[in-house]
Order: structure tokens, then C-alpha cells, then sequence
């Protein structure tokens, strides 16, 4: 090959390859953008809001406000728990999926979180 | 069970027609809030100690933690206002129903207590949340204790929520 022939191919493959990452990199930002935290109140006796719909891996930050303890507890079985926090204490997860929750010591309260 | 029933409905009655017929002082309104929650806790030990039911007991035990959390809310709030809370014949009476209630619980036998003490929690939040709406926040004047009264309400709705649900669940076993 000749050296100006061989100069040519090598410059092609850098610009090709330089021009896939920055593909690649627009395209991949464009499909995740960065997580969001979302906040439900539970205060006289209600998850507010008791829906919510959010992106796969946002996060979910319940705050509680009432000076009983709560819970926030998968309702259909019981996966997983927060276990009971106080007044103005936090309790966060990540939400990969559908969810139904309530509060486990008081029974009739409700909320879901649906991906959209 | 029977006597139970009549018993709760008396004190019902007590309490509304009591605040109807007298006027309250907020003072007197706050003990009747420390002792109608009093009551409560008080009905939960008995079950905790007759009951095997899980159920039953879950019920009980939340029952203690929540009323207890008011009591601590409402002496917080008359230790800020510099008063105490006031025996008056609302209270009194309460305590004399309650006396009676607890003597028929203790006395049930335990096959037929779990249905006993939920029915009587039915009927005892229905009758205090009637009663905290209909005579204790109107004749509430401080706006503190009227908040604190108000913010109970819908905790009561839920306990009322939750019995029913046991009960629900007791009468079907």
C-alpha cells in the first residue's frame, strides 16, 4: 500500500471510529437521563401523593409527618418493608417496577407507583 | 356482648349529650381527650393479655403506640399553655363506662373475646370520632387543641378502618 493511500485508510477509520463514540455517547445519554427523586408525604393518615408515576430507576422518598410511626410495605407480599420510622424521619428506594404499598400498621393506608 | 354494646352506646351518649348540655373549658376538653385515649390503651392491655389471635394483637399493640403518641401530643400541648387538663363530669363519666367495660371483657370467656374487643373498638371509635366532631372541636377554643383534635380525627378513621377489617376477618374464621 502506498504510503499516501495507507494515510487515507488510517484517517477514514479514525473519523469512523471517532464518529461511532459520539453516536454511541448521544444516543446513550438520550435513553438515560439522570434519575429523579421523588417525595410523598404521609401526613394525617395518607400517602400524598398515594399515586405517582416515575421513570425506571427514580428514587421515591417517603417523609413522614404525622407523630404516629408509619410503615411503607409491598401490599401484595410483603417483599419489602421499611420497617416503622418516626415523625420528619426519611425512608428512600429505587423503583425498577411496578408498586402497590401500604403502611402496614395502619392497614387502609394506600399507595402504587407505576414506570412509565 | 350485648352488655357491651349498651355499655359503648351509654357512653356515646355521655359524651354528646354531657358537652351538649355543658359547656366545656378547653381544660376539660383536653382531659377528656387524655382519658377517652386512656381508655383505649387500656382496652388493648386486656386484649393483649387474653388473646393469642395475631391479629388481634397486632391490633392491640397499635393501639397502645397510637393513643399513647396522643397523650404525648396533648400533655405537650397543656404543658405549653402553662394549664392542666380538667376532670370534669364528661371524663367522669367515660371513666365509669370504661370501668364497666373493662369488668365484661375480663370476664369473657377467651373463646369469645377476640369478637368481643374488636366489636367494642368498632363501636368506641365510631361513638369518640361522633363525639370529638360534634362536641369536642366546636367547643374547643384554642386553636392549638382544636388543631390537635382535628389532626386525631382521621387516625381514629383509621383505627376504625382497621377493626373492621379484623372483625371482617374474625366473624369469617
Amino acid at each position: 500500500m502506498k504510503p499516501f493511500v495507507a494515510k487515507i485508510t488510517v484517517s477514514a477509520i479514525v473519523l469512523f471510529t471517532l464518529f461511532m463514540e459520539i453516536w454511541a455517547y448521544n444516543n446513550y445519554s438520550g435513553n438515560t437521563e439522570p434519575p429523579t427523586k421523588h417525595t410523598v408525604k404521609i401526613f394525617r393518615m395518607k400517602f400524598i401523593p398515594d399515586h405517582l408515576t416515575v421513570k425506571k430507576g427514580d428514587t421515591v422518598e417517603w417523609i413522614n409527618k404525622d407523630f404516629y410511626q408509619h410503615d411503607v410495605t409491598d401490599e401484595k407480599n410483603k417483599e419489602w418493608t421499611s420497617s416503622p420510622f418516626n415523625q420528619n424521619e426519611t425512608w428512600s428506594k429505587v423503583i425498577t417496577k411496578d408498586e402497590q404499598y401500604f403502611c402496614n400498621l395502619h392497614k387502609t393506608m394506600k399507595g402504587a407507583i407505576d414506570i412509565k | 356482648m350485648k352488655n357491651i354494646l349498651s355499655l359503648l352506646m351509654i357512653a356515646t351518649i355521655s359524651i354528646c349529650s354531657y358537652g351538649q348540655g355543658t359547656q366545656l373549658e378547653d381544660t376539660e376538653v383536653a382531659s377528656v381527650a387524655v382519658v377517652a385515649n386512656q381508655i383505649d390503651i387500656d382496652y388493648a392491655q386486656i386484649a393483649l393479655k387474653k388473646s393469642d389471635n395475631k391479629e388481634i394483637r397486632e391490633f392491640a399493640n397499635r393501639m397502645v403506640n397510637d393513643h399513647k403518641a396522643v397523650i404525648g401530643q396533648a400533655a405537650a400541648l397543656v404543658k405549653k399553655l402553662g394549664v392542666d387538663p380538667k376532670d370534669n363530669v364528661v371524663s367522669q363519666s367515660l371513666l365509669k363506662d370504661a370501668q364497666e367495660t373493662i369488668k365484661k371483657l375480663k370476664r369473657t370467656s377467651k373463646r369469645q373475646f377476640d369478637m368481643a374487643y374488636i366489636n367494642n373498638e368498632v363501636t368506641y371509635h365510631k361513638a369518640v370520632i361522633n363525639a370529638i366532631n360534634s362536641v369536642l372541636i366546636p367547643e374547643t377554643e384554642n386553636d392549638e387543641l382544636k388543631q390537635l383534635l382535628s389532626d386525631v380525627v382521621p387516625a381514629l378513621e383509621a383505627h376504625l378502618g382497621h377493626a373492621e377489617m379484623v372483625q371482617k376477618n374474625i366473624k369469617s374464621h
